[in-house]
């Protein structure tokens, strides 16, 4: 395990891709940020199982915390991604992001435990896992986890997991795009949001070629 | 004037349930015609057919296109070929811009015949040509397709992506539904500014009103999967008086 204090005002930025899994935990001091990527592409990546685990842990006031994770999977990928966000004290933030494309026999899992302590008022979280899976036998669990013991607070979450659109597939046919074509498109519309908060723009267009890439 | 689709004896059923029951029609370069027929004769299945939806199975009959089967071609080669549906019930996608949309499907028929793509600036050139023709402004083209658009702008947008397209054959799916009088007169002027000697239209359309402002040349029932009636325009207004009932030949 990693571990990562960030002191009083510091900034920790990264986005990691296809890296072998994480296990990293961060303790936030008074008014710190974190911002991380975690993208598991497959075909890029030399492990097909992967088990990334992130705690972050406010501990000063003032903290902003956002966690992003993005992943195309195929084959007989397996990948887990567990986060723990503890906000013991209050008025921080923290927002997860959380998309994954699975096709193929793919498995993916997004386990996300998110605690606001009772003293921990004024804090705002949200915490979103959608997924899409490509095909019957590709499988997504997902967990999502709130532990609230402060009243008064803004915490919101949402997890679903869908099919591709088959009649936005068969407009776009319609006006002679085709199939494959479509369907790189959609993928790409669908982990559209996620990708467009990674700052950096060089890394951004990388991941975008890679996506494009990967989608068949 | 020349022959550009000819449907023979068409059936074709969904989910084992057949809706066509042998449709003839043959439509020539430069027609207009109307499909009308009370609900669930057909017509939005006829269309549906066409254009190759994967839920409709053709159990029987042929469609030829230019002298082309087809039948045999998938949904993005039939519109390549040059039919297109303006749908009844526009698609929105979100994420993707309509300019990025519409960049990939004119580009890919202009690629399917042999042409070069359009570059960046021609390409937006022609979007604000054909928007002109549509009383469009810029503002949907930075916006998803037809994402949180109105029921009178997504059908703006249908007509507006048949301009870019430039088809042989369009098939005007109910397009006047959910249209209030001025989106109605700003569509039907697109689709008559279209209109060429070479192409032709498919109006499906349970009103009158709409054939007010597109004028049919022929105008066909159809009731129970099958084209009963055919007349001239006088049998539109013959069907507003007297109800399908009254028309069953």
């Amino acid at each position: 395990m990693k571990e990562l204090r960030l002191h009083s005002g510091e900034v920790f930025e990264r986005v990691f891709v296809n890296e072998p899994p994480l296990d990293l935990r961060i303790v936030q001091e008074a008014d710190s940020r974190v911002k991380i990527h975690v993208v598991n592409f497959s075909e890029d990546s030399e492990y097909s199982e992967i088990l990334n685990k992130i705690t972050v842990e406010q501990q000063g006031e003032g903290c902003v915390t956002e966690i992003y994770g993005l992943g195309y999977l195929r084959g007989e990928d397996h990948v887990e991604t567990e986060t723990h966000v503890r906000h013991i004290v209050g008025g921080g933030e923290s927002k997860q992001l959380f998309k994954y494309v699975l096709a193929d026999r793919s498995q993916g899992a997004f386990y996300g435990e998110l605690l606001i302590a009772k003293d921990a008022q004024k804090t705002r979280t949200e915490q979103v896992n959608r997924n899409l899976l490509l095909s019957r036998e590709a499988q997504m669990r997902t967990r999502p986890q709130l532990e609230i013991y402060a009243d008064d607070v803004q915490a919101s979450h949402g997890a679903t997991t869908g099919q591709l659109d088959e009649s936005a597939l068969f407009y776009m046919q319609q006006r002679g795009i085709n199939r494959d074509e479509a369907y790189r498109m959609l993928v790409a519309a669908f982990l559209k949001d996620v990708l467009e908060t990674v700052a950096d723009e060089e890394t951004r267009t990388r991941l975008m070629d890679a996506i494009d890439r990967v989608v068949e | 004037m020349r022959e550009l689709l000819k449907i023979k004896d068409l059936h074709a059923s969904i989910a084992g349930k057949e809706i066509l029951k042998g449709v003839n029609l043959v439509i020539n370069s430069g027609e207009v015609h109307a499909i009308m027929g009370p609900n669930g004769a057909g017509k939005s299945t006829l269309s549906a057919v066409l254009t190759g939806h994967p839920a409709y199975e053709v159990t029987q009959g042929e469609v030829w296109l230019r002298g082309k089967n087809l039948l045999e071609l998938p949904p993005e080669q039939r519109a390549r070929e040059g039919i297109f549906l303006s749908f009844q019930y526009p698609v929105e996608i979100p994420g993707v811009s309509m300019t990025n949309f519409m960049r990939t499907a004119v580009n890919g028929k202009r690629q399917y015949e042999g042409k070069e793509p359009l570059g960046a600036r021609e390409f937006l050139k022609l979007m604000k040509e054909k928007r002109a023709l549509l009383e469009m402004g810029d503002k949907l083209q930075n916006r998803s397709v037809n994402e949180g658009f109105s029921g009178g702008e997504k059908k703006k947008n249908e007509i507006f992506q048949m301009a870019m397209l430039e088809p042989c054959l369009s098939i005007l799916d109910e397009t006047d539904s959910g249209l209030d009088i001025d989106a109605l007169r700003i569509v039907a002027e697109g689709v008559n500014r279209l209109k060429t000697a070479e192409n032709a239209t498919i109006v499906i359309t349970h009103y009158q009103r709409l054939l007010d402002y597109i004028v049919p040349d022929f105008v066909h029932v159809l009731a129970d999967g099958r084209i009963v009636k055919t007349g001239d325009k006088s049998l539109a207004l013959e069907l507003e008086e007297h109800g399908y009932e009254g028309v069953k030949s």
